[in-house]
């Protein structure tokens, strides 16, 4: 399954939207099946959080493991976010390599 | 040609702010008002108010040490209000042209200072609830404050051996402890450390008594004790 996050949003900064994101998109989740990958795809993000990002990936990584795959991005918002959660969490992302 | 005064009225609608406050401030001196020769009226330049409204560090800080009405402008009475004018920022950098290597940054940066406020202060703030917002992209300037708690006051409820304001902002800066306990929280500020530690972006952020500067491409905190003290936090991003 591939989740466009800008279709919440492209600023993507309090932990009430985090959530209730996560929430909204748990009604999604039941359509996963067995095995398939959770791919995260962060293009048209403006801005993005660790407040947001812990309230929407850090349960999903709790969930899927690494059946949850992170798509490349420039934007540096996301990608100190993404340190920053992995070093709270003491847990890696998987990231989908560059083609 | 004669200049257009404003009246009372008209300049409490473009501020946002009631014809009391106005009164009271041209009483107190904080924007004195034009009185026609023999008149009693009060009457504004609109230059003036221009002037008064750019001065986002003194009208924030101000109010960090006392309370009174804050331009509608700048107030973000509840998290609602901030989210959509934070989005307003954004769009606003956007256009003036700032990269896109800073601008997501800065935007997260204002975004995890400003929501520490709600957060930490929810259902608790002492007097007046909400934060002050205002930007400046030609002068490129964020400012910040809130008449919460404070950093220590938080803190203290799950670090109750912090004493000092000093020691709540290092603590705040650079371990991973949250104030809202039992919740897993306070990533917020440690981002903004790190953030900056790598980017052409500064930060003065004070709580208490305590200032701490975090400075463009440098990892290091400046924390100093100021001779007065503050309600709340009160903060200034520069890039």
């Amino acid at each position: 399954m591939h989740i466009k996050l800008k279709k919440f949003g492209t600023t993507l900064i309090s932990r009430q939207s985090g959530k209730e994101a996560f929430l909204a998109f748990q009604s999604t989740i039941v359509d996963i099946v067995k095995d398939e990958n959770v791919e995260i795809d962060f293009d048209g993000v403006i801005t993005f959080s660790p407040s947001w990002g812990d309230e929407f990936l850090t349960p999903l990584l709790n969930q899927f493991g690494n059946r949850l795959v992170l798509f490349p991005t420039n934007n540096p918002s996301v990608k100190i976010t993404i340190k920053l959660l992995e070093d709270i969490n003491k847990r890696s992302f998987k990231t989908k390599q560059p083609e | 040609m004669e200049e257009k005064l404003l009246t009372i009225a008209e300049a409490a609608e473009i501020l946002g702010v009631s014809l009391d406050t106005l009164r009271r401030w041209d009483k107190n001196g904080k924007l004195v008002a034009i009185r026609k020769e023999g008149g009693v009226h009060r009457y504004y330049r609109q230059n003036d108010l221009d002037l008064f409204a750019s001065d986002l560090i003194k009208i924030a800080h101000e109010w960090t040490t006392e309370v009174s009405e804050l331009p509608s402008m700048f107030y973000c009475e509840n998290s609602a209000v901030f989210q959509t004018r934070l989005a307003k920022m954004q769009n606003a950098m956007a256009q003036s042209g700032l990269s896109e290597k800073i601008l997501p940054l800065v935007v997260a940066v204002a975004g995890e200072v400003g929501n520490n406020s709600f957060d930490h202060n929810l259902g608790k703030w002492p007097d007046m609830p909400g934060v002050f917002f205002g930007y400046d992209v030609s002068k490129r300037q964020v400012v910040l404050a809130d008449r919460g708690l404070g950093v220590l006051s938080t803190l203290s409820r799950v670090r109750p051996e912090l004493k000092t304001h000093v020691d709540a902002l290092r603590v705040a800066f650079t371990e991973v402890v949250s104030g809202r306990a039992p919740e897993e929280r306070g990533n917020g500020l440690k981002f903004v450390r790190r953030v900056i530690a790598q980017n052409p972006i500064s930060l003065f952020f004070r709580s208490g008594d305590a200032e701490l500067r975090l400075k463009k491409d440098n990892n290091e905190l400046f924390i100093t004790r100021s001779q007065s003290i503050i309600r709340g936090c009160f903060t200034i991003i520069e890039y």
